[in-house]
């Protein structure tokens, strides 16, 4: 099993970053350019929200850790010690309205859900979990 | 991030090229939007080509549903053509063919919103 880990500081202008590694990350562990774009656009959306809403009153911390083993699962972990806060329990937006009622945010979370084989979060001490992953190819 | 612009007949074609993400979605806002201004019923319909976007976040679909909202306020029209097969994967996850109609082609988008369009394309391509 390897794992890496990246701390950076909860704010929008560390996302590019955090992606950066994570792509390199994924890379590393084989996935073709199409499905690391897929997991990139997960982690962008998932670390996007974290920095927006994980610390409303304070600075703070994310860690980013990627970890591989033998279970061909390449696993995405995102913790934080801001106010607990689980964006997959958001609900979707409502996809059948047109563009006059349609909200302009909200589809991230759809896209977490879709392009990651798994997305789940839990509470642990004072620390969010938020944890994605994806199947190594064979 | 850029936009190329260019009117044919009653057509406005906005080429879009590079990633929209978090860092360039605001510029991707500030260069769109107001290229829609005078889009209006008949007189100029909108066509976007996203055949040079191989990246976008939600950050740059929140621009798209603020476009197809002012078209719409407007009795404007605006359609998207040549997206990327990653893009057409995950704008069917948001359901983006609720909001627009999408094209494989910018000819093909051409012909559906302007013969005359279509033609004067044509003759230049």
């Amino acid at each position: 099993m390897s794992l890496t880990s990246l701390t950076l500081l909860a704010r929008l202008d560390s996302v590019p970053r955090g992606l950066a590694w994570v792509v390199e990350c994924a890379t590393a562990a084989g996935f073709l350019p199409h499905r690391v774009m897929e997991i990139e656009l997960a982690v962008e959306e998932a670390l996007a929200n974290i920095c927006l809403y994980a610390y409303p009153h304070s600075s703070g911390e994310v860690e980013v850790r990627c970890t591989q083993d033998e279970t061909r699962y390449f696993v995405i972990e995102f913790i934080d010690s801001g106010i607990p806060f689980d964006m997959l329990a958001r609900p979707a937006p409502d996809f059948t309205v047109d563009a006059a009622q349609r909200p302009i945010g909200g589809l991230g979370i759809p896209l977490i859900r879709a392009l990651m084989e798994n997305a789940t979060y839990h509470r642990e001490g004072a620390r969010n979990i938020l944890r994605l992953t994806a199947l190594l190819p064979l | 991030m850029e936009l190329q612009t260019q009117d044919i007949a009653n057509v406005r074609l906005i080429h879009v090229e590079g990633r929209v993400d978090l860092t360039t979605a605001q510029s991707f806002q500030d260069l769109l939007l107001p290229k829609l201004t005078d889009c209006t019923g008949e007189t100029k319909k909108v066509l976007l080509d996203l055949s040079g976007v191989h990246y976008m976040s939600s950050a740059g679909f929140r621009v798209l549903v603020l476009a197809a909202r002012q078209c719409k306020q407007q009795q404007g029209e605006i359609v998207l053509a040549a997206l990327q097969p990653y893009l057409q994967e995950v704008f069917r996850i948001v359901h983006f063919d609720v909001l627009f109609k999408m094209f494989a082609t910018v000819y093909a988008a051409l012909e559906y919103l302007s013969p005359t369009a279509a033609s004067a394309y044509r003759g230049t391509e």
